[in-house]
């Protein structure tokens, strides 16, 4: 048995050894700064104060947690992702829908419509803050003008909305494909049965095409949640966080802390905190996902 | 309770020439169990589907009770149907699929609950009705597609091939079960199917569909005995009707070495039309194994052993001209013959069946 073992640990080695260094390089390139992190955010070190660097404990996170402005930043990520995530399901909802009919050039507006996904978020905040907000030259006051409503300056008057109304464009067509997936492979004779069973359409797509896509919708609120936690360039391209902190997020309040504040102490003390909850909040919903899609292989 | 007429009616799906069913016309009266029977592909379902209100009626049009369907949405037509994979909605449990329908016809739900329950018993549902349809056998779900239907007690059921992923054995016992059902509650139903055997026990009346276009409508007794053409000659009837072009003669037709005798009008038809040879056909039933001489000689290929009977496959040996002819033939006897053994096949009793040599309608009664 001893020998078995030994063999069979020989031969792990042998068929996991190659993944060595890409193990490897995964953890120099994330977990050793994860390391430095946690490491400063135990100092008081403002680069500013040349010499200040000395061990203060947690009291970083003390601060953190006082610290007004964090909290309202706090809110703020929690507000630009749950409003992006949830508007841009229900648009996605509406566009697939749309989409799901046959029409002549459907290929080519589905390829239109995926195009905002395409485009490097940073391109897209630039043109979303020119050519759509711009007070002066922008789309939208030139389309609400004769409305009579044409003199908005919409990026300083409605910050987190502006962004959010980018991020909402950039994340409508990720959507509209994961549910048009789920659409499309809606079985026809289900849907057959119910018209034979007297449903009329509304009800027919409440009872059972919503149902069907409902683990499609989830998926696609769970990722993009989780990517938009990241969301940096929307915000540094459109109001660089402003006014004040109105608009920024924590990747961009942490930013500027380090690199505009210089207080890497403060700095990395967040950092480590918006990673914790993260890895928090998306192990709830990934297993709240996984939940769903074991649920509904068990009914498949 | 209904009266259905398909009067000429036509369905071509977009994007092609030819109808899927053309200009169909069958008359169904109240309480009626009519099935629609036919090779892959001859619009079978596509007719079912235009009662049912999913398929557009192009042309013509089909009434119930008198009343033009035309334009008539599917949840006015009161019609129930079932489906051959059985479109269970797979999100409700099995009490909330039979309901629904009710459900959406706005009955209470006491009623509801009430009927449903009913219909369990009658199918042996009741341990199941709180499950989900994922967590049933084929058989079960299949059981709940029947259940959907008669709950709602409506004036037509439309079955689209509902047995077909069952089991040998269950598919039979179902077949009676369905047969039974619907004689109970004397609903008008019209079933698909391409299985024959199926069409045979379970219809009051067949109708044969080929290519979209009706070739019989008749009882299966009379598709049996005298089909109008080669095509229903050989698709109903399992083995199939022996069909085999055979020159005429003054007394009957040329077979292998041997002279098959037609009836007087079957010879004065032939004539008439000028024909020198024709499509004959004979059941394997009518052919009866005998030794060589006593009567068409043939080899033998092949011998299916049923238990009670066997089934003789063997060719002519006396055509030289091409692809020599086969025949079956059913036997009593378990040792009929060996492989490639030359027997004789004898005409034991009954008509033979004379059809046109090119267009394969009957000829004569
Ligand atoms: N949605 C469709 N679009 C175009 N042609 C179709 C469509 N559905 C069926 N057809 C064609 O119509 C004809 C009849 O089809 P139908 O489904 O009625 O056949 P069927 O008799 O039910 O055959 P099966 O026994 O295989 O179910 C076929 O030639 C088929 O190719
Ligand atoms: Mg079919």
């Amino acid at each position: 048995m001893t020998k078995q073992s030994t063999i069979s640990r020989a031969e792990g080695w042998r068929r996991r050894g190659p993944l060595l260094p890409a193990l490897i390089f995964t953890i120099v390139v994330t977990q050793v700064p994860f390391a430095f992190t946690l490491y400063y955010s135990t100092q008081s070190w403002n680069l500013v104060r040349p010499g200040s660097r000395e061990f203060i404990g947690l009291r970083n996170y003390l601060y953190v947690f006082r610290d007004s402005q964090f909290r309202e930043v706090a809110l703020n990520t929690v507000i630009l992702i749950a409003g992006t995530v949830l508007i841009s399901a229900v648009l996605g909802l509406a566009v697939a829908l749309l989409l799901n009919r046959t029409f002549r050039g459907r290929g080519v507006v589905r390829t239109l419509v995926i195009t905002p996904f395409l485009i490097t978020p940073v391109a897209g905040a630039l043109l979303w803050k020119t050519a759509m907000f711009d007070p002066v030259f922008g789309l939208v006051n030139f389309v609400l003008q004769p409305l009579g409503l044409g003199d908005v300056e919409w990026v300083s008057q409605f910050p987190l909305a502006s962004v959010m109304a980018n991020l909402i464009w950039r994340w409508t067509p990720f959507m509209m494909l994961l549910i048009l997936a789920g659409l499309q492979s809606m079985p026809t004779d289900v849907l057959e049965a119910g018209r034979v069973d007297g449903a009329g359409p509304i009800t027919l797509f409440r009872e059972l095409t919503l149902p069907h896509l409902r683990r499609f919708i989830e998926l696609g609120v769970v990722l993009g949640a989780i990517y938009l936690i990241n969301t940096f360039g929307a915000v540094y391209m459109m109001t660089q966080g402003g006014p004040g902190v109105e608009s920024a997020n924590l990747p961009f309040y942490i930013y500027q802390r380090a690199f505009l504040g210089f207080d890497i102490g403060q700095a990395a003390a967040m950092g480590v905190i918006t990673v914790v909850a993260t890895i928090l909040i998306s192990t709830l919903a990934l297993r709240l996902l996984f939940k769903t899609f074991t649920a509904t292989r068990e009914a498949a | 309770m209904a009266e259905i007429a398909y009067k000429s009616a036509s369905c071509i799906y977009e994007g092609t020439d030819t109808p899927a069913v053309d200009r169909l016309t069958l008359e169904i009266e109240d309480g009626e169990f009519v099935v629609l029977v036919g090779p892959s592909g001859s619009g079978k379902s596509t007719a079912l589907r235009m009662l049912a209100g999913l398929e557009d009626i192009d042309e013509g049009t089909i009434t119930i009770n008198g009343t033009d369907m035309v334009g008539v949405p599917s949840k006015d037509r009161d019609i129930a149907m079932v489906f051959q994979n059985y479109a269970l909605y797979p999100n409700m449990t099995v009490a909330e699929n039979m309901g629904f329908a009710l459900k959406m016809r706005g009955l209470a739900k006491d009623e509801r609950r009430r009927k449903v329950e009913r219909a369990a018993q009658l199918l042996d549902l009741t341990e199941m009705l709180d499950r989900k349809p994922a967590k049933l056998s084929g058989g079960q779900r299949q059981r709940v597609a029947m259940g959907r239907a008669i709950v709602r007690e409506p004036q037509v059921f439309c079955m689209d091939e509902p047995l077909s992923n069952l089991d040998a054995k269950l598919r039979v016992q179902t077949r009676t079960q369905i047969a039974a059902l619907q004689r109970r509650l004397g609903a008008t139903t019209v079933y698909v199917t391409h299985d024959q055997v199926e069409a045979m026990t379970m219809g009051d009346r067949v109708a044969v569909l080929k290519d979209g276009l009706l070739q019989q409508f008749a009882t299966p007794t009379e598709l049996y005995d005298s089909p109008v053409n080669a095509f229903v000659a050989g698709f109903i009837g399992s083995p199939a009707m022996n069909l085999v072009s055979a020159p005429v003669t003054s007394e009957g037709v040329k077979l292998g070495g041997t002279t098959l005798p037609l009836e007087r009008d079957q010879l004065a038809e032939l004539h008439e039309h000028g024909l020198t040879s024709a499509t004959v056909g004979l059941r394997p039933e009518q052919l009866e194994v005998a030794h060589p001489g006593e009567g068409v000689d043939v080899r033998i290929d092949l011998v299916e052993e049923l238990g009670s009977d066997s089934y003789v496959h063997a060719h002519l040996t006396a055509d030289d001209t091409g692809e020599p002819a086969t025949l079956v033939a059913r036997s009593h006897s378990r040792t009929p013959g060996r492989l490639g053994e030359t027997i004789a096949f004898r005409k034991s009793h009954g008509p033979v069946h004379v059809f046109h040599p090119e267009t394969g309608q009957r000829l004569a009664a």
